[in-house]
């Protein structure tokens, strides 16, 4: 049994999940909250809950050495989990200023979906916490079947229908596989708790069984699919074109973000004594994500199907400081989350800023002369592209810096070198965006951007954290040096 | 005066201007912002000029320092300081800057406010490459740079503008991204080792002095892979054969302007990168591969000049003509001797004047009947007479005529070479004389013979503005031919520096040779 010390450490998670339910029946009421009242409740219990999670920190966790475990084990408060639960926070308050005006445009009900998203971010500070592979992958499932529905939001959308649907069906079947490999690491090791699962791996008397390898297989191969990494990708392109577009963007960042963090978590702690095994799959996962998530990439004329391969490419970037097994790894991967939080969320704000009913504005065409038409706005998303390809002085460039620094000192030259290579090609897409808006005149047709203070300020919010995290990184490299795993 | 950042100040004034541009005018102000614009860069020209006075030849070699921690967990400090050479290249880049924004002044019309808010932008990246003494800084400029260069291809460029554009970036990202490799590679090495090397334990910095100490520790294995790193960022940059082919493409289709400081300083911060990196950081590895890259310079040079006779397009033709002067520079630097790394310096910055006026002297006629067609002119002399006189100086400024400065870069450089392998002079020379036939060929296909196209009848000579901003190329194309001291007192201790570093045998040998002559001086003193 919890006691009242234990809720008092998981009253974020409380917090947020309560508001969810609260906005769900508030919307069952009478005509239902108003999309301004629902976003404002929305964003104010993600900056209680985010309160919360301070407090608990500095007044719970910290006095306590820094890492707490809490009911039976199962769940873990330290600096990874806060750094990844602000992060989640952040990422979907900012979503939520992504969505008021789209979903003003969209005509559809907003209390649900409000709801819908605080309920899915209480999932993902699970998934940051969860300590046996049981309660991750309850959480998992709790932020999963949440985005299921959120994709499908537009219901009157065929796209958004279709995007929900191969979600779910693709989204089912991985959390199958992810459970069929826990459960046969469980049947060879006797335990789902982390540490105890690691220590039971090392025991010789378990080497040969093939049940170990074939669980860790299938339970990496269930995690790169919530990461969508190459070959395990293929639903994320027509469900980040066919979901409404905040919901893309918060699926590319805070779903992608706390699904990193399971999958450190899980191959760190609780795979961690097999590690020079998993390291030689992660690096040929990431090889050929750089590789296949850039060059289809270059062909995309659609911006939102091309946002989605440059997320997957940048997924496998991502896994570049995960195979290097080491500080400078982990915390390199931590700030590229960071800075790649801040870069997507402004590239997707500006498109949405551009879109139109039915999804119109999503070419590349759309933003020809945007340049001329609202130079402000071209200026931030050229940044926004400049910092994807990596290029200084951007966060985009600084959390790639470390990634290959990462790569090299831990002896992976010839994957720092395909990323190299990759990140190079890259400019040629994204700078499809810039050459569109700078370097042609636009149409007739073209759309003029909405008028929608919050979404320009969250916009023009990215773009000055997208800035700061290039020129003065130091603050935030020690963020994430304060919230490392142990390394196996 | 030694509290003062000036090198910040250069470098970030033309930054600050972008920075008022953006936000304080709006883009129907295009006559105003033109003006402030230049103005910005003439009194960064100004500032620049105390750094010729103050710097001490005979003190520190890296002078002007700025130190402060920036990164400090990975151990990146800003770090800003120039040598002679360095000295060199950021006046040459004030000067021409000042000289490009006063040449766009008629040329450009179409969004001027972004026009001179780009080329602002590469004023402060074009800087910090050259002041940069930590190695990371040094990349960040490096790589900021393109953006601004891009734009300046992509919008106000020819017909195939956007193709030039993507080109020119593309080919020099892939570059640099390799070359950021080398760079972890010697960070790693200075520190905790990589791969099987192990390290040597030094703090963890980026400092570019740093490496030049240990440049001489490293095994020769490692250097040939970070040589290799370095060489494909910088080669495609210079440009070296085979890595030229974006150049013309990016040289056409560029404004005049950009033609202008892509050939006058673009291109020498991949011979800079050389001479500042590659050579006393990787001494086992030059000398390994020096017949390799040697045998590209002469290449190059054969390659460029032959190439640059066939052209029907002035700045195609000079766009080629840069292949092969730039081949000049690398083998002078590879000829790893005093003469020829010194030639190699001195003659980047006649490059950059001389083609830099090339390319402002056909933008001039361009603005005028807008072809550059050779074939669309003929006798020009008789209606342009001035600036037939002005262009038959920087003609024989590029051939290397003595009493001007193509003259003392390209001997030097050729004695160097001579020093070094006999027939590497040879083929060069052999490169002299096709510089030659390709340059006076254009001349006088353009200005002799006779006015036969009716539309040449009526053109305007040079304007007072011409006059301006090509007078100063003309006065320093004079003076480094006539007195090229003060300029190669400025380049001798850098120079040595870096020959000693990458060839201590010869610098050594050089030295007792020397040694004699050094101690006659005072005696001479006192026996007056």
């Amino acid at each position: 049994m919890p006691n009242a010390q234990e809720y008092l450490v998981l009253a974020p998670e409380i917090l947020l999940a309560f508001a969810g339910l609260l906005m769900l029946l508030a919307g069952a009421i009478g005509r239902g909250m108003g999309n301004r009242d629902s976003a404002l409740v929305g964003f104010v219990s993600l900056a209680l809950t985010a309160g919360l999670l301070v407090y608990v920190q500095f007044y719970r966790v910290q006095p306590a050495g820094g890492k707490l475990r809490i009911l039976g084990d199962s769940f873990v408060l330290d600096g990874f989990s806060f750094y990844i639960k602000a992060l989640v926070l952040g990422a979907t308050a900012l979503t939520v200023l992504l969505s008021v005006r789209f979903l003003e445009e969209g005509n559809y009900r907003a209390s649900e979906y409000y709801s819908l998203l605080l309920l899915a971010t209480s999932g993902m500070l699970f998934m940051a916490s969860g300590y046996t592979l049981l309660t991750i992958w309850i959480s998992l499932e709790t932020m999963a079947l949440a985005s299921y529905i959120l994709a499908g939001y537009f219901k009157r959308e065929r796209r958004s229908v279709e995007a929900a649907l191969k979600y779910f069906i693709l989204g089912a079947m991985s959390s199958g596989i992810l459970l069929y490999g826990i459960s046969l690491l469980y049947g060879a090791a006797g335990t789902v708790q982390l540490d105890k699962l690691s220590q039971r791996l090392a025991d010789p008397a378990l080497h040969g069984n093939y049940l170990v390898p074939l669980g860790w297989l299938l339970l990496a191969a269930g995690l790169f699919f919530k990461v969508a990494v190459v070959p395990f990708h293929i639903w994320t392109p027509d469900v980040y074109v066919g979901a409404p577009t905040p919901v893309t963007a918060w699926l590319a960042v805070a779903s992608k973000g706390a699904s990193f963090a399971i999958l450190l978590r899980i191959l760190y702690e609780g795979l961690g004594s097999v590690s020079v095994e998993w390291q030689k799959i992660v690096a040929i996962v990431a090889v050929i994500t750089m590789v296949w998530g850039n060059i289809a990439a270059l062909t995309q004329d659609n911006v939102k199907r091309m946002l989605a391969y440059s997320s997957i490419a940048h997924a496998g970037y991502i896994l570049i400081g995960v195979l290097a097994v080491s500080q400078v790894g982990l915390w390199s991967v931590l700030f590229y989350l960071l800075a790649y939080t801040f870069i997507t969320m402004g590239a997707f704000g500006t498109v949405i800023l551009l879109e139109r009913r039915e999804y119109a504005g999503e070419t590349c065409a759309d933003y020809a002369g945007l340049a001329r038409r609202s130079p402000f706005l071209a200026a931030m998303m050229l940044l926004f592209m400049v910092a994807l390809t990596g290029i200084p002085p951007t966060g985009g460039f600084v959390g790639k810096f470390y990634l290959f620094a990462a790569a090299l000192q831990g002896g992976w030259g010839w994957v720092a070198l395909v990323g190299v290579l990759t990140s190079a090609i890259s400019l040629y897409y994204y700078f499809r965006i810039v050459l569109y808006m700078y370097l042609k005149d636009s149409e007739q047709t073209t759309p003029t951007p909405l008028q929608a203070p919050a979404l320009v300020g969250a916009i023009a919010f990215c773009a000055l954290a997208t800035l700061a995290l290039g020129i003065f990184p130091g603050p935030f490299i020690e963020l994430a040096k304060q919230s490392l795993l142990p390394l196996p | 005066m030694h509290n003062v950042p000036i090198l910040s100040i250069i470098c970030y004034l033309p930054l600050a201007g972008a920075l008022l541009i953006a936000f304080g005018f709006k883009s129907s102000q295009g006559a105003l912002i033109r003006k402030l614009a230049t103005g910005i860069v003439f009194v960064d020209f100004l500032l620049s000029l105390p750094l010729w006075f103050l710097f001490n030849r005979s003190g520190e070699l890296f002078q002007f320092r700025e130190s402060l921690p920036w990164i400090e967990s990975i151990g990146v400090r800003y770090e800003f300081g120039i040598d002679g050479i360095a000295l060199l290249l950021v006046l040459l880049t004030t000067l021409l800057g000042v000289l490009a924004f006063l040449s766009s002044w008629t040329a450009i019309h179409d969004r001027e406010k972004e026009y001179y808010i780009f080329l602002l932008l590469l004023q402060t990246g074009m800087l910090g490459v050259f002041m940069a003494l930590d190695f990371f800084l040094f990349y960040v400029f490096w790589e900021v740079m393109l953006v601004p260069m891009y734009f300046l291809i992509g919008i106000w460029g020819g017909p195939r503008r956007l193709y030039a554009a993507i080109k020119f970036f593309l080919y020099t990202l892939v570059g640099s991204v390799l070359m950021l490799l080398g760079i972890l590679a010697l960070y790693f090495y200075n520190s905790d080792g990589l791969f099987g090397w192990k390290g040597l334990g030094n703090p963890k910095t980026f400092s570019i002095i740093q490496f030049h100490e240990i440049g001489h520790l490293i095994p020769p294995d490692l250097q040939f892979w970070i040589f290799l790193a370095f060489f494909v960022g910088f080669a495609i940059k210079v440009p070296m054969f085979p890595f030229h082919t974006w150049l013309p493409d990016a040289h056409v289709e560029a404004p005049t302007a950009g033609s202008v400081i892509l050939a006058g300083v673009l291109l020498k911060m991949g011979t800079y990168g050389f001479v500042r990196f590659s050579l006393p950081i990787l001494p086992a590895a030059t000398m390994k591969l020096l017949p390799w890259v040697a045998g590209l310079a002469l290449v190059g040079i054969i390659y460029g000049a032959l190439v640059a006779m066939a052209q029907k397009d002035m700045k195609k033709l000079v766009a080629y003509s840069s292949v092969s002067h730039l081949g000049f520079v690398m083998l002078g630097m590879f000829a790893l001797n005093g003469p020829g790394v010194n030639g190699s310096v001195l003659q980047m910055i006649n490059h950059g004047l001389s083609t830099g006026a090339l390319f402002l002297l056909v933008g001039v006629i361009y603005e005028r009947r807008h072809t550059r067609a050779i074939a669309d002119y003929g006798g020009l002399s008789q209606v342009m007479p001035l600036y037939a006189t002005i262009f038959l100086i920087i003609t024989m400024s590029s051939i290397g005529l003595p009493t001007l400065n193509g003259f003392i870069g390209e001997f030097t450089i050729l004695v160097g070479a001579f020093n070094r392998v006999w027939w590497w002079g040879v083929i060069a020379s052999l490169g002299i004389v096709l510089g030659a036939a390709y340059m006076l060929w254009m001349y006088q296909r353009v200005f002799f013979g006779p006015l036969t196209n009716p539309d040449n009848k009526g053109l305007q000579d040079l304007n007072r503005r011409e006059i301006l901003y090509l007078a100063p190329i003309v006065i320093l194309c004079f003076w480094i031919g006539l007195y090229p001291k003060p300029f190669l007192q400025v380049l001798e201790k850098p120079v040595n520096y870096v020959v000693a570093k990458v060839d201590p045998h010869y610098a050594a040998a050089t030295t007792v040779a020397t040694a004699p002559v050094v101690p006659a001086a005072p005696v001479a003193v006192a026996g007056e």
